[in-house]
């Protein structure tokens, strides 16, 4: 066993991303619970990009004198809603802005806050305490204080709801990013692979990246569950997507007033928000695990 | 250590001047013209300007900027535009509301939420480590104002236990606690998930230690490892607390807006939809100080229970 | 730590269970205003404020009679025993002012009163000018023009020209103490401690949360003592949150109960009371830009609209079909040409014969609404609707909700305000009590902004006249027979969307008693009992 360690450590050196990568996928792929909510995940994301196909009706079209049926009406399993559109039709199609709205930003936090943070942790000196100082400012605001603040201040609306939301989640991930950084670039074996000769540009990917992107990854998968329920949530409050567009958060809302004529139809787009939300937390917890990367 | 309290200290009044700047441009970006809602509609220009000099939104944006941090520093946020009343009043009031909220919400997480994470990681692997686990994942998961709309459906609607909305700030203190329960569970929810999950995640980190694991083969199982774990799994439990504190304090809004609880995200909701700009300024403004503080609290409390911060 | 939490758990559970009393007779009222509506007097929230606040703490000169139920509520004397027009100058009123009345905060009701009140709303100069009070009433007192003291007890209105609208419009305008003004200087202190004649005293005012009230044990009128012994008035703009504190009992009485609710309130064995009175619900159109500026497209979005649907679907029968200003059957209506009814064939015809057709769209308009208020009923619910029903004929509307005030203060300052530049229409609801509110602020041409509301704006002559005329005719049938001529036109020229009268939905707790629903937007709470 310890020559093979050895030789997969000598070999980890000359080939580090790889045999890493390849060990988390193996890992991966022996969790039960990660496997059942990835696949949850892919039911989901599937049944959202596929939505024009799967749904049975328009998600726009609704007949009020149908409104508020039931779960397991006919033509209409999972009921209809206030102004009489098929349930499941919309949930479909509110999981496209869902799912968009919740993973964009954290997408755009991942580019830009790994860049900046990075940059920020390998440079050093005044950049980075430029960097860092900036984002701290960010940090003096609660998530949800400063994505509704944003959003109250530029209106509702898809495009303000990503923007929103990537100007929260940023600085989250330059912090991730550069105390990560930090870390890695004082580790002993990026002084050995320089000392061996490696050039830096060698360095950046093997190494650093490597060891960098993994707990970066996990971070911002994190924050993903987060995502979705804060633009689920700027839509509930009348500050996300606008009607009569089909949103998980602002299904909740308009529904809410139903709740005392059925309670389980308005309670189907928190379901769907929840479940959503779970998958991506089970899916970032194996990750983890995988990574071996302690919080 | 007073080195490094007076050296965060010192390091947030920046910070805080840096968040006073992106409110204001945030609460200005907005469109719309502020004074229309005190001024008649067969008011003169003249009239208009003299308004507009009053509320000090003649100047250009700069100047106004510096006005406002002037008076701020007075403990002057302005005037409310929708009702005329100082904004420190308005703020004053709900924050008394939303810190309540937040202080129970954080009881029953902090509690629920270090007892469950202990429990977990000291059966690891067991039933009620996987039932912990699971509980804090649908803590996590959960959309609080979802849950919040639930909760109002159960216990209010169909058991008629308790109230759905408001306060009730005309009963006592009884009455108030009534009002505060729902309220508490909801909001409690994704702070008790996310604190169960750190509390687990440190205290295995330290149990998988070398000499835990040689403690307890000693037969030193419980206490003595109990306390070392707690001690050791400090200051990251104390961080999270801290967060968590601050988004149930500066997070409350969704929670206050299905509740109608008088909080600052109520008051900050109502503000939005009125354009009232002096009210915005001023709440988020307030909550952001807090939050800073709270930060700086936590650091300097982490930086007692492990020096090693400090040296950063 | 875990000691402690646990106690404090079971202290909470424990408490959860105690149930708390109220006193005996407590009418507990769950409004639709998002906050208090202004003590000041000269109150906002539109209606709302008039009927919780505004006529509870403070009178009119003139009343409306709102203790039956089976009528149009008529004018009475309120703080003026008698009102004439002058034989010998019609453009003077003489008021003869009641004696022994006074203010809440013991100070004598007397002329000098009635003119600081009048001076607090149209003297820009005086020291005690209200002017957020002024803004929001000011435009009703249009053909107020002048006061002056005759003796202690009597005051002349002056009115520029002969108009008979006088007494329709003294009615909006409610009289505040002096005394109590000079005592604090402010109107903002003056809010916090109001002082009028009405039968309600405000002894408790917490902003944004409630605003409690005892009976005025002083008021003049005995016949008109309120019952119960408290008031207390909560904003609850969520109609989900009004049902939930009615249900719970946290409230006895709501204002617009979610329609869908209704039935089960009603097995529950709550009360739901309703009513006709003087309401339309609409979209008021801007006259001078496109879409709304082509009578055609006008007459189309009103054949898109399925009235029926929303009011029985949608409102579960809490409002009536619209296809007017006022309803069928009343005085006013006349027999209008254009008989408006859900017909997307025709409106798209018509749009056809207006240019517009898949080579030309109709512009986007984009319509002002609000999220609650009184007499909005359910306004997103209702304006989805709509919405799909005017894209469903091929005119495109983009939704802009604001908070109710806001939406109120937004109309008056017209269209033609920088802020209003890009709407197209406002969904306010309007009120017909009288010849003014229906007619003369919305049709004339010299009521438009800033002088009064004819915000579109609607310029036709034809109109003038008559509505000219109107107002110079004393006798009531003759001045009905004018005012149904005008509606014609306006039903034919379609300067609004016509939609629905509402039907004044309230929930009331089953120990409620002794209200009897007005055919109005006001109430009086004098009688009510709570058991």
């Amino acid at each position: 066993m310890a020559i093979a360690v050895a030789g997969s450590v000598v070999t980890a050196v000359a080939h580090p991303p790889m045999s890493y990568w390849r060990a988390v996928g193996w890992r991966l792929r022996r969790d039960p619970i990660t496997l059942a909510a990835g696949g949850l995940l892919a039911l989901i994301v599937l049944a959202a990009v596929l939505a024009p196909i799967l749904a049975p009706h328009d998600p726009n079209a609704g007949s009020i004198r149908l409104r508020l049926a039931a779960l397991g009406t006919a033509d209409h399993w999972l009921g209809t809603d206030e102004q009489g559109r098929d349930m499941l039709s919309r949930l479909l199609h509110g999981g496209r802005m869902t799912l968009l709205a919740g993973l964009t930003p954290v997408l755009v936090a991942f580019v830009v806050g790994t860049v900046l943070g990075v940059a920020a942790g390998f440079v050093g000196g005044l950049p980075n305490h430029l960097i860092m100082r900036t984002m701290d400012i960010f940090y003096a605001f609660p998530a949800v204080l400063l994505a509704i603040a944003i959003s109250g201040s530029l209106g509702p609306g898809l495009w303000n709801t990503l923007i929103s939301l990537s100007v929260v989640f940023i600085p989250r991930v330059v912090r991730v990013a550069e105390s990560v950084t930090v870390q890695v670039k004082s580790l002993e074996f990026i002084s050995a692979a320089r000392a061996s000769g490696a050039g830096i540009g060698q360095i950046m990917r093997h190494h650093l990246l490597a060891n960098v992107l993994g707990p970066i990854l996990v971070f911002a998968s994190t924050q993903v569950s987060l995502s979705i329920i804060l633009a689920a949530g700027l839509s509930f409050l009348g500050l996300g997507v606008t009607p009569p567009a089909a949103e998980w958060g602002l299904m909740l809302n308009t529904l809410r007033g139903s709740i005392y004529v059925n309670a389980w139809v308005p309670a189907l787009p928190g379901v769907a928000i929840f479940l959503t939300s779970m998958t991506f937390n089970l899916l970032s917890d194996g990750l983890r695990d995988a990574m071996e990367i302690r919080s | 250590m007073w080195v490094y309290a007076i050296r965060r200290l010192l390091l947030a009044v920046p910070t805080l001047i840096g968040a006073s700047l992106i409110i204001f441009a945030m609460v200005h970006l907005a469109p719309g013209d502020p004074i229309a809602a005190v001024m008649p509609a067969d008011a003169t220009q003249a009239e208009i300007e003299a308004t507009k000099k009053a509320y000090g939104f003649d100047k250009p944006l700069p100047v106004q900027y510096l006005y406002w941090l002037g008076r701020v520093a007075h403990g002057d946020l302005g005037r409310s535009i929708a009702t005329r009343r100082p904004v420190i009043e308005d703020v004053r009031d709900s924050l008394r509301h939303s810190l309540a909220l937040a202080v129970s919400s954080s009881l029953v997480a902090f509690g629920l939420g270090i007892g469950l994470g202990l429990l977990a990681a000291f059966r690891q692997g067991r039933v009620l480590d996987k039932l912990a686990s699971a509980i804090a994942v649908v803590g996590v998961s959960v959309p609080h104002y979802w849950a919040g709309i639930i909760l109002i459906i159960i216990f209010s609607v169909q058991l008629n236990w308790l109230p759905a909305m408001g306060a009730g700030s005309e009963g006592g203190l009884a009455e108030y606690l009534r009002h505060l329960t729902l309220p508490t569970v909801a909001l409690s929810l994704i702070p008790l998930g996310v604190i169960t999950r750190v509390v687990r995640s440190a205290a295995l980190d330290i149990l998988a230690q070398e000499f835990v694991l040689a403690l307890s083969a000693k037969g030193l199982w419980h206490r003595t490892v109990f306390f070392h774990v707690v001690k050791n799994a400090a200051p990251q439990i104390l961080t999270v607390l801290g967060l968590q504190f601050g988004f149930q304090l500066g997070g409350s809004v969704l929670v206050e807006a299905v509740f109608s609880w008088p909080g600052t995200g109520y008051l900050l909701n109502l503000a939005i939809f009125q354009r009232d700009i002096p009210v915005l300024q001023g709440v988020i403004l307030v909550l952001a100080a807090f939050f800073v503080l709270l930060n700086l609290t936590v650091d300097i409390l982490q930086s007692l229970v492990d020096p090693r911060i400090a040296r950063h | 730590m875990k000691r402690l939490i646990a106690v404090s758990a079971l202290a909470v559970l424990a408490l959860v269970f105690a149930t708390s009393a109220f006193a005996q007779g407590h009418l507990r009222i769950g409004m639709t205003a998002s906050d208090i509506p202004y003590t000041g007097g000269q109150t906002d929230n539109g209606f709302e404020g008039f009927r919780f606040v505004g006529y509870q703490i403070y009178e009119p000169l003139i009343n409306w009679d709102l203790t039956r139920g089976d009528r149009l509520p008529p004018l009475v004397p309120g703080l003026a025993e008698s009102w004439e027009v002058r034989k010998d100058n019609p453009a003077r009123w003489v008021f003869k002012l009641r004696k022994n009345v006074k203010f809440h905060d013991g100070s004598p009701f007397n002329a000098d009163a009635v003119i600081f009140s009048f001076e607090s709303i149209k003297k820009r100069d005086a020291p005690h000018f209200d002017s957020y009070g002024s803004a929001q009433v000011s435009f009703r007192l249009t053909a107020l023009k002048g006061i002056s003291k005759l003796d202690d007890h009597t005051v002349e209105i002056d009115t520029g020209a002969p108009t008979s609208f006088v007494p329709y419009q003294i009615v909006y305008m409610v009289i505040v103490s002096p005394a109590q003004w000079n005592k604090v200087k402010d109107w903002r202190k003056f809010a916090e401690q109001p002082s009028g004649t009405g039968p309600f005293k405000v002894t408790r005012f917490v902003p944004r949360e409630r605003l409690e009230l005892e009976p005025n044990r002083q008021y003049w009128n005995g016949k008109r003592m309120p019952k119960v012994d408290k008031l207390t008035l909560f904003p609850m703009p969520e109609p989900t949150t009004r049902l939930a504190a009615l249900r719970s009992g946290q409230v006895d009485w709501i204002e617009v109960p979610p329609p869908d609710s209704i039935p089960q309130l009603k097995g529950a064995g709550f009360q739901v009371v309703t009513n006709s009175y003087p309401h339309n619900w609409t979209h008021t159109l801007r006259l001078d830009k496109e879409p709304w500026n082509n009578k055609l497209v006008r007459k189309a979005a009103n054949y898109a609209i399925d009235r029926v649907g929303i009011c029985k679907s949608l409102l579960n029968d809490m409002c009536i079909p619209a296809t007017g200003v006022a309803y069928k059957g009343h005085p006013w209506f006349g027999k209008p040409k254009e008989v408006y009814e859900y017909n997307p064939n025709k409106a798209r015809d018509l749009l056809k014969q207006a240019g517009y057709g898949p080579g030309k769209p109709v512009p986007k308009a984009v319509h002002l609404i609000s999220t609650s208020g009184s007499g909005q009923m359910l306004p997103l619910a209702m304006n989805e609707l709509i919405q799909k029903n005017l894209k469903e004929v091929g005119l495109e509307v983009d939704l802009q909700p604001v908070e109710w005030n806001t939406l109120l203060t937004r109309w008056r300052a017209g269209f033609q305000a920088p802020d209003n530049q890009g709407l197209n229409a406002w969904n306010i609801s309007w009120n017909f009590l009288e010849p003014w509110s229906g007619f003369g602020r919305f049709f004339h041409s010299k009521s438009v902004v800033p002088v009064s509301v004819n915000t579109m704006p609607y310029l036709n002559p034809e109109v003038d006249k008559l509505l000219d005329e109107a107002e110079k005719t004393f006798d009531i049938a003759k001045q009905d027979a004018i005012l149904a001529r005008i509606h014609e036109i306006i039903v034919d020229d379609a300067p609004w969307i016509f939609v629905a009268h509402d039907l004044n939905p309230r929930g009331l707790s089953p120990k409620v008693r002794g209200f009897v629903q007005p055919q109005s937007w006001f109430v009086d709470l004098t009688a009510a009992t709570v058991r």
